[in-house]
């Protein structure tokens, strides 16, 4: 503690006092700069989309400034060969001349496309941690509300950007989503004619996405991450329950230095794995698909991951059609696709309320909860992942088809098999290994650690000898309740002591020049 | 399908492969072979059975006869008649190694190993158009590809081929477990044979359809953009597969990089 | 560390601040018992200053940091300098073909070593610290709500919401089409979707003065009998004005020439309500190439089985029964565009389609004709 010098540095004390004279910043500054913020690499998963979705507004504005969101009809005359003189759209010209004739504009094209996986990616990963430790609970409903909806912006601009281009691919994904309004009962065929102008695909849809795509749903993102960002702050961020840790604290660091550090090394690094994918892995070459024209398609034709699910529902539906003779049809991916992506939005979105319908808990939470020890809401959970997944893979299934010589029909049924029977058996597994784990953890706390020492009674059966975990009370008892603590399972977890031997590539656990290990050092500082 | 009706048809066949067969044989430069060209060679070679034709049908009777028949008049339910293939197919069949076919399944396989070299696939081809006539090769195809248009070739390649092929060439799934191959490092002579036959599922290019410059054309675009062109986007293309491989990438790359980050960030050290 | 409880904050006394004899780190610890912080665990991470091990750690990190200005320059003079353009077609070994590899490598890893020197300097160099901060978790104070809750009865006095009703009324009143008018606007966007599901490029009347429509290829080249042969099929178009372009997205039609044996099964099948037009030409037969699933192009023709598949849902479709749908979500048979040759050996269209063709929509009117065998 004695290691930092003097008092700040004159030139500093200066600028701070003239800012303080202005914008009375003392107190406040004190309060930001002093909050402490919990620990743990769970709570690190929002930050990846939040700093992808700056990377997002980074890159896309440079797209911005060359990309031509226009269906007008020019002929190709730029560096691509294999396109010269075909006639396509002035968007999807404009986006291979991106891509071709602007300096480092693939890099950035292909970076903006990676951080926008990335960002749906973290989002889901995110969502799920809030999920299975029950973070989402009161105080803290409003919050999961907006994350769901921010997921679903997310899910719609990332959809309407990888639609921009007017390639060949994005032209079949926007086909499908104009079959998916026009199903919709009394309104479809009004609301497919007011997205696209009139007739698929027309000339109009693609400056209207644009216009959502880099103005609307970015701001709209932003407003509510702000307020997300806000709400974690405000109401401080959950914590595990540990050694010290209650409802009404939070234990951990202070926002700077080291909390500020590690989130701007953290961004950084988002920064660099995306950089670096987009560098050496080829996203969306929209230039081997061509322009988007209605007879034409591909084999594989997927949309992005996080939409796959719901290509794979409706890929998996069967072939119901409600007709109401004469005048009515209710097509088939009506189902899957408008109310499979309703119920999608909404569920999830009403989920606190149901879930403290019917746990009638009321309650604020602030330490979060170990999946094992809400086994029903985990088992839920658990559910919706397997469910999503085969959705995801039915999505891709003729890519699985075709690379692992599957037939076809034969993963479409095995997709339409799986989405009905694995969740179940899903939740019945999930359900029982919660209750195993919890049952072991209580087993620890009750007869101690497994010490793999074997002994020999005088009857001559073997034993294992336990340590346990407590010292004996005044009766020898010396059962432990369980609190929602990590229960260590292992010896050397005790106290969960840090690895005997530090050091990457050579032990630099040699005694340190001030005479004292490093671990006294540790152990002298608690109390 | 009714019994009755099976029988019909390969009745039906067999008496068409007979009509066909008699008609290449006696009608020579009659009026079909103004629309097959390649009858003109074969015109010559009627006169005296000459080796090849001979070899190839030793070649046949012990390895094709089982599943195509006599005199390649094909067998219901193992193989279809060969009659009319032209010189093309087989050679298309034979040196892909999808023939002789091992077994019998949803699609014959391509094989890196074909079971006969490339003069006896000429030979196999010479019988079968010997049988029938049929369509071949232009001997000039390697001047018609230097000289062809590879945007042209996109467009063709973009309504006629990429629905089952991909627009990168990777294959794609067809029903009930026949897949379309894919195109990577395929040669012009293959890509002309497969057009113009139609071997199995995929539908007949023959010369009405798309002319030899077209057919060049497509070669043309095939080899720049699947075989030719390096991707421009990075080292790894993933497979061209398009966004599954692009979810499946950025879960198993970036997601997994930065969940080991945050490990570490968040790591008592 | 389990001794610590909410409590032991409150034995922390308040500083006299005027007292000159505070350290400067007395005076920090007043700023965060007055944030209700309490440090549990602070010590330096070097205890000595200056050891060996913390210089090796700076090192490191100082490293990092140069390492990664290293790669920010080569990264500038390589997005400078490296060959970019595309030049046509290209091998591994055409330095143009790693200009993005190039940046991506460059940037990626000059960030990531800063970011690496960040982390390592969050992790290594900063004191060991473990704080613990009252949540205050809840509402505010009674005294707060108490003065809350008058202020605003204080408000709604003052403006006499209550003593006013009929204000309150008329206001609300003109709220409603106020808000309407806001979103009013947006109306231009409506537009009647009127035929454009049920009449296509095929359409006579409305595309080529009552003419019979020509059937063409994407090149404008009109279509003969002996330009498809048998078990081959092509894309034509509606011989109109822009008509294989996207302005007709439901025309497309795929021509096959199917063998005879296979014709004849179709003829078998055929609808009565295609028999009545005789919508086959000989053994041709025009699919639309619009999946009646949500409109992907079905047109994975597989000559052989005698299926068309659509790769986006992988419906399947029988060619030799009306293209019935076999397999998959689809729910209609692809309709069948009645062909015939005319007096020049030429392909035209009879008529448009007899049904709607492309994706259901909400109020397609459901045929019975289209389900009779």
């Amino acid at each position: 503690m004695k290691r930092r010098k003097g008092s700040s540095d004159s030139l500093l004390t200066k600028a701070g006092g003239e800012l303080d004279d202005r914008f009375k910043l003392a107190g406040p500054a004190r309060v930001l700069f002093n909050k402490v913020f919990p620990d743990h690499w769970s709570f690190l998963l929002g930050e990846i989309a939040l700093f992808s979705f700056i990377l997002l507004l980074l890159s896309g504005t440079f797209l911005a400034l060359f990309f031509d969101p226009s269906m007008v009809e020019v002929t190709y005359d730029g560096a691509y060969v294999p396109l010269q003189g075909v006639d396509m759209s002035r968007a999807y010209e404009s986006t291979l001349h991106l891509s071709f004739e602007v300096r480092g504009g693939l890099f950035m094209r292909q970076m903006h496309h990676w951080a926008a996986l990335l960002f749906m990616a973290s989002i889901l990963v995110h969502m799920l941690r809030i999920f299975f430790t029950g973070a989402f609970r009161a105080p803290r409903e409003t919050n999961w509300m907006i994350g769901i909806v921010m997921f679903w912006l997310g899910f719609f601009e990332g959809f309407f950007g990888y639609s921009l281009p007017d390639d060949g691919l994005s032209g079949t994904g926007l086909r499908i989503m104009e079959g998916m309004t026009a199903s919709i009962p009394f309104i479809g065929p009004w609301a497919s004619a007011a997205l696209f102008g009139g007739q698929f695909p027309g000339t109009t849809v693609i400056p209207m996405l644009y216009i959502i795509h880099v103005f609307i749903f970015p701001l709209l993102l932003l407003a509510l991450i702000t307020v997300h960002v806000a709400l974690v702050f405000i109401q401080k961020h959950t914590q595990w329950p540990g050694p010290g840790r209650t409802e009404h604290n939070v234990v951990g660091f202070r926002m700077f230095p080291n909390y500020v550090m590690k989130q701007v090394g953290f961004m950084l690094f988002i920064f660099g794995v995306l950089a670096a994918m987009a560098g050496l892995f080829q996203i969306n070459p929209i230039w081997l698909f061509g322009p988007y024209e209605v007879s034409v398609v591909s084999s594989a034709s997927q949309p992005d991951f996080y939409v796959m699910y719901l290509d794979g529902l409706i890929r998996l539906f069967p072939s119901w059609e409600l007709r109401i003779p004469p005048y009515f049809t209710l097509p088939p991916v009506f189902w899957p696709g408008i109310v499979g992506m309703g119920l999608s939005v909404m569920l999830p979105l009403l989920y606190p309320a149901l879930e403290r319908r019917f746990t009638k808990d009321r309650g604020h939470h602030n330490l979060l909860q170990r999946p094992r020890d809400n086994p029903g809401r985990t088992s839920l959970g658990m559910m919706v992942v397997v469910f999503w997944i085969i959705g995801v893979i039915s999505g891709g299934n003729d890519v699985f088809a075709e690379k692992f010589h599957i037939s076809l029909n034969a993963m479409t049924w095995a997709g339409r098999i799986g989405l009905v029977v694995l969740p179940i058996i899903t939740y019945y597994v999930t359900y029982r290994i919660c209750l195993g784990l919890q049952q072991h953890d209580r087993e620890v706390l009750a007869h101690g650690l497994e010490t793999g020492i074997l002994m020999r009674d005088p009857n001559g059966r073997f034993y294992e000898v336990h340590q346990p975990l407590a010292e004996p009370d005044e009766h020898g008892h010396t059962e432990l309740e369980y609190n929602g603590w990590v229960v260590p399972k292992k010896m050397n977890r005790v106290g969960a002591l840090p690895p005997q031997d530090k050091g990457f590539f050579k032990s630099i656990e040699e005694p340190s020049e001030n005479g004292a290990s490093s671990h006294e050092e540790i152990e002298s500082g608690k109390h | 399908m009714a019994a009755s009706a099976k029988r019909r048809r390969g009745w039906r066949k067999r008496l068409g492969a007979l009509a066909r067969f008699t008609g290449a044989l006696v009608i020579v430069g009659g009026i079909y072979s103004v629309f097959s060209p390649s009858l003109y060679a074969q015109e010559a070679e009627d006169n005296a059975i000459d080796s090849e034709v001979v070899k190839g049908q030793e070649l046949y009777d012990t390895s094709c006869i089982s599943c195509h028949g006599d005199d390649g008049e094909g067998i219901e339910g193992r193989g279809p008649s060969l009659i009319g293939v032209g010189s093309a197919a087989v050679e298309f069949q034979v040196n892909t190694g999808r023939m002789p076919m091992a077994a019998q399944g949803a699609q014959a396989p391509a094989s890196d190993y074909p079971v006969f070299t490339e003069e006896e696939a000429e030979w196999l081809g010479a019988y079968i158009e010997y049988l029938g006539g049929g369509s071949a090769v232009p001997d000039d195809l390697a001047a018609l590809v230097e000289n062809s248009d590879v945007a042209e070739g996109g467009e063709l390649y973009r309504v006629n081929c990429s629905s089952c092929h991909g627009y990168a060439g990777g294959g794609g799934a067809l029903s009930s477990g026949a897949h379309a191959p894919a195109l990577t490092g395929v040669s012009d002579e293959e890509i002309y044979q497969a057009m113009l036959t139609g071997p199995q599922n995929m539908p007949v290019f023959a010369d009405n359809e798309l002319t030899p410059e077209q057919k060049a054309d497509i070669i043309a675009y095939v080899q720049y953009v699947v075989n030719g062109d390096k991707d421009p986007g990075g080292v790894f293309s993933l497979g061209r597969y398009g966004p599954s491989t692009e979810g499946l990438a950025i879960f198993l790359v970036g997601m997994t990089a930065l969940l080991l980050t945050t490990l570490w960030i968040a790591g008592k050290s | 560390m389990s001794a610590h409880n909410d409590s032991a904050r409150d034995e922390v006394e308040p500083v006299d601040l005027s007292d000159p004899k505070l350290t400067r780190f007395e005076v920090y610890k007043e700023g965060l018992r007055r944030d209700d912080i309490e440090i549990i665990h602070y010590e330096p991470r070097f205890p000595k200053p200056g050891t060996k091990t913390e210089k090796r750690m700076e090192r490191i990190v100082s490293g990092l940091f140069l390492l990664s200005g290293l790669f920010a320059t080569l990264f500038v003079v390589a997005y400078i300098w490296w060959p970019w353009e595309y030049e046509g077609a290209a091998t591994w070994q055409d330095p143009q073909t790693w200009y993005t590899p190039v940046l991506g490598f460059t940037l990626g890893f000059s960030l990531l070593f800063f970011a690496v020197g960040v982390l390592t300097w969050a992790k290594k160099l900063l004191p060991v610290e473990e704080l613990v901060q009252d949540r205050h978790d809840g509402g505010s104070s009674t005294d707060d709500r108490k003065i809350a809750e008058s202020t605003v009865d204080t408000i709604v006095e003052d403006m006499g919401l209550r003593r006013r009703p009929f204000l309150v009324k008329t206001a609300l009143l003109a709220a409603a089409p106020l808000g309407l008018a806001a979103v009013a606007p947006l109306g231009a966007l409506i537009k009647d979707p009127g035929d454009m599901y049920t009449v296509t490029g095929w359409n006579a009347d409305k595309y080529n003065d009552g003419n019979p429509v020509g059937i063409m290829m994407k090149d404008g080249a009109l279509v003969r009998p002996d330009m498809v042969s048998a078990g081959g099929q092509i894309t034509v178009y509606p011989a109109i004005d822009h008509g294989a372009t996207n302005q007709f997205p439901t025309a497309p039609v795929l021509l096959i020439h199917l063998r005879e044996e296979d014709a004849e099964i179709l003829r078998g099948n055929l609808y009565p309500m295609y028999q009545d037009v005789d919508a086959l030409w000989g053994n041709f037969v025009a699919y639309s190439k619009i999946c009646t699933h949500v409109g992907c192009p079905a047109s994975l023709y597989e000559q052989q089985s005698q299926r068309l598949l659509c790769p986006c849902h992988q419906s399947q479709f029988n060619v030799v029964d009306n293209a019935a749908p076999v397999f998959g979500p689809a729910t209609r048979h692809l309709p069948i565009l009645p062909i015939t040759v005319n007096d020049e050996g030429f392909f035209e269209a009879k008529s448009d389609f007899l049904v709607p063709p492309g994706p259901a929509f909400w109020n397609r009117p459901s045929l019975p004709e289209e389900d009779e065998k």
